[in-house]
């Protein structure tokens, strides 16, 4: 039953019309950032060079499509979880909004397993978002620029990673960005659990991201003890694996600070909607 | 008030030639034996090996392909993002193309190895060059260059050290090593890529003021073949 | 006639929201076979009842069982055999009606092919609308695609809360011999909440009146409403006489009320052609003779009380 649930679940989302604003809104970002970098990439690079440029030359492919795809899944911090929240916020809200729970928790399914399947399909939904990022960036990005080595600015100098040794880095980059954004999924799906409308769990979701965000960036010593704790601030380790060593024990914290985050949401979640009467 | 210094210097200059007036050859005839040499290789291309070591970049070592063509024709092909000097490798046909732009001076002499070189300090004639202050080392023997130090307005300061091999006829180097200067490395925070917050350490603080050095190795000259100038376009 | 068989047993139901006590004491019994009529004024618990029955509430005390087993230890068994309505009717205005059906059919417990759905849908009379998308739907029609959801998997117990809310007077035909049909061709246990008192007395045969929360009074309609006395309404030349007819008489009849050209009597069933004898040979006009409806006369004398 859990799994016709789940193809249930599927069927809706694909056939709302706001699923598919995330996946218009990701096209129009990409193909506007590509072709501003097509236009004025190589402003954008002398930008990144300049600190270097009174001594040194940057010879070879510099803006190139793993650059592109890099910049690209740097848009992960805020856009693309308010796009993952607009439908994942609506699973169990919105069928509370629409009256449409009346009747689906009247079937011969247990609300854990209904829950779950709304969560397996939001999850799946995160990673057609996701992975139309990485085809739209590294893809296409490549067909533009072509192929290089990636540069990768940080605020104590420079990276540059060859490109044979990129693809593992931009494969395990996808699966922690996938985790930090099923990490957004479950917060939006827990607070629909506690809703009876749309709104209110999309625009919750986003301002507690933003609210911790802020905190996180904020360097203030009051906030040194909570801020290794938020999951905003883990959820760009994806750019840890454009780093070189590779800090492992870093990427395995924010790994599991994520992780703990997922199962107490969900938790949470599970709890919530088995108790919630069922009054609209 | 620049041009007055300029003749002072000029004018103890002359006085310390005609003191070595009786040194078999003056700085520019040195020179001018440099220009030859290098003079001789019409165009070349060359297999290189970039390595670079410097406070603020991490770049694995990275193979090029090196062309260059008189006077001033210069490109580096690779796959990979490749770190050269940005006054590139024509430096000197440049500048000791004419002689009469600057002034040379020798300094002194200086053991390099095994070899003993005579140092040469340039000082340009007018405020317009770019060149500000130079130094060079000179294998008077071989007519080559061994070290040189030059400062210009649009690259700053940077050392660069030859050592040769085959072809060392040509005055041709296998190997190259750049010192520049990287200072003050400041981006801001919105642009770059950082995953941490960490604070920066004193240490950290110090690579603010370093110097950095870039290894290129050069082999498999093909001299004097004919480069066709649609490889030198962008 | 009905079973013994108890299909649906309340016992002491009791919900509180904090301090509102929705639910105070509920207590029923539905037989196998029943068509049951579910009656209370608004706000009286029956919403709350039964979404207590579907587990769509969690009661704060009290038993419910289902079948003969306990609801809460047995919820999706219970569940896969029943089919329901609550309040309106929503479906997923952005499907068409044949993927709404199928939706809920998938998850109801039992294997649903397309054929069977096409079956529902031309027997509530949505023949040719199956493609079409709910957006575009009348209140009438969502009502009847309600009730197609409830058939789908053909359940033994149909919980209808409303069902003939929005439909025209064919469709409230229609649902009423449907719902007959059902009890007669197919055996189904029906659980109806109506306001529209006339349908529930026309065809259920056991009910119960809840108010305030509170069963006040449960059991067979029939025997219910024939230990009533009627109010009988008879329109007549001359009220002043026929009152005056009725206080001489001594009969069992009381006056009701008085109009300007009726009067309205309490009398059984059995008086009424006596007092229409005693009209006529006392030389007043009858011009019409008119049965109130027990049912909502019933109704609302319990409630007020």
């Amino acid at each position: 039953m859990f799994w016709k649930s789940t193809y249930n679940e599927f069927i809706k989302i694909a056939a709302k019309p706001r699923s598919y604003i995330g996946i218009g809104a990701i096209t129009l970002l990409v193909g506007i950032i590509l072709f501003a970098m097509k236009m004025d990439g190589k402003m954008y690079i002398s930008f990144i060079t300049a600190p270097f440029e009174q001594s040194l030359s940057f010879e070879g492919n510099v803006l190139n499509g793993n650059l592109m795809a890099f910049i690209i899944l740097n848009m992960l911090i805020i856009h693309v979880p308010l796009l993952v929240a607009l439908v994942t916020g609506d699973l169990v809200s919105g069928e509370g909004a629409m009256g449409t729970i009346r009747l689906l928790l009247t079937k011969p399914i247990s609300r854990t397993q209904l829950l779950l399947s709304k969560y397996l399909a939001g999850c799946a939904y995160t990673l057609v978002i996701l992975l139309w990022m990485g085809l739209m960036a590294l893809f296409v990005g490549k067909m533009l620029f072509g192929s290089g080595d990636l540069m990768v600015l940080k605020s104590d100098g420079l990276i540059i990673l060859q490109q044979g040794d990129l693809g593992w880095r931009f494969f395990y980059g996808f699966l922690v960005a996938f985790l930090s954004l099923i990490t957004v999924a479950t917060l939006s799906l827990t607070l629909s659990c506690f809703s009876e409308n749309s709104i209110g769990p999309i625009v919750s979701t986003m301002a507690i991201i933003i609210l911790f965000t802020i905190i996180g960036t904020l360097d203030v010593p009051v906030f040194d003890s909570i801020r290794p704790l938020l999951f905003t601030t883990h959820m760009a380790a994806w750019r840890s694996f454009f780093e070189d060593p590779l800090p492992k024990s870093q990427i395995i914290n924010s790994v599991v600070v994520l992780f703990v985050h997922i199962v107490g949401l969900l938790s949470i979640a599970i709890y919530k909607f088995n108790r919630k009467d069922i009054l609209s | 008030m620049k041009n007055r210094i300029y003749f002072t210097i000029s004018f103890l200059l002359l006085a310390l030639l005609l003191m070595q007036s009786a040194e078999a050859q003056t700085p520019n005839q040195m020179l001018q034996g440099v220009y030859k040499m290098v003079m001789l290789a019409k165009d070349y291309s060359v297999d290189a090996n970039i390595k670079v070591d410097l406070p603020f970049i991490k770049i694995l070592p990275i193979n090029a392909k090196i062309y260059f063509k008189q006077l001033d024709k210069f490109k580096v092909e690779s796959k990979s993002i490749a770190i050269v000097p940005r006054q590139g490798f024509d430096q000197f046909t440049k500048m000791l193309k004419d002689t009469t732009t600057f002034t040379s001076i020798v300094t002194g002499k200086e053991q390099i190895g095994t070899t003993e070189t005579i140092v040469l300090n340039i000082i340009p004639n007018a405020d317009t060059s770019d060149l500000i202050l130079g130094k060079l080392w000179l294998n008077k023997k071989e007519n080559v260059i061994l070290k040189s130090q030059l400062t210009t307005k649009s690259n700053g300061t940077i050392l660069t050290e030859f050592t040769y091999g085959n072809q060392i006829s040509y005055g041709l180097p296998d190997l190259m090593v750049f010192t520049v200067d990287i200072k003050k490395f400041k981006i801001p925070k919105s642009v770059s890529a950082d995953v941490n917050n960490a604070k920066v350490t004193e240490e950290e603080k110090k690579k603010n003021d370093r110097k950095g050095k870039i290894f290129i190795t050069l082999s498999n000259y093909i001299i004097n073949k004919g480069i066709n100038d649609d490889v030198f376009k962008k | 006639m009905s079973s013994t068989e108890k299909i649906i047993e309340i016992k002491q139901l009791v919900k509180h929201y904090g301090k509102f006590k929705a639910v105070e004491d509920v207590s029923f019994d539905v037989h196998r076979g029943d068509v049951f009529g579910f009656l209370g004024p608004n706000g009286s618990g029956k919403s709350t009842t039964i979404r207590t029955m579907l587990s769509l509430i969690t009661p704060t005390s009290g038993e419910i069982r289902l079948f003969g087993i306990e609801l809460y230890n047995n919820r999706n068994y219970i569940l896969s055999k029943i089919g329901c309505i609550v309040e309106k009717p929503d479906f997923y205005k952005y499907l068409s009606a044949e993927k709404n059906l199928e939706l809920f059919g998938r998850i109801s417990g039992v294997a649903i092919t397309k054929s069977k759905i096409h079956e529902i849908i031309e027997f509530v009379g949505l023949k040719g609308r199956e493609k079409d998308k709910l957006s575009g739907f009348s209140h009438g029609m969502k009502q009847r695609l309600g009730i197609a959801q409830t058939l789908i998997h053909d359940p033994d117990l149909i919980i209808l809360d409303e069902p003939t809310t929005g439909l025209d007077p064919q469709g409230i035909i229609d649902i009423r011999n449907l719902i007959l049909q059902l009890k007669n061709e197919r055996n189904k246990t029906v659980l109806l909440s109506s306001h529209i008192l006339s349908e529930i007395e026309l065809i259920a045969n056991r009910m119960v009146i809840i108010n305030r929360g509170k069963t006040i009074i449960q059991g067979s309609v029939s025997e219910l409403l024939n230990a009533q006395e009627l109010i009988v309404s008879i329109k007549v030349d001359d009220v002043r006489k026929s009152c005056q007819l009725i206080e001489n008489a001594s009969s069992t009849a009381t006056i009701d009320h008085v109009e300007n050209d009726s009067i309205q009597l309490h009398l059984t069933q059995e008086m009424i052609p006596t007092i229409n004898k005693l009209f006529c040979d006392n030389g007043v006009q009858v011009f019409s003779i008119e049965v109130k409806r027990k049912l909502e006369d019933y109704f609302l004398k319990l409630i007020n009380n």
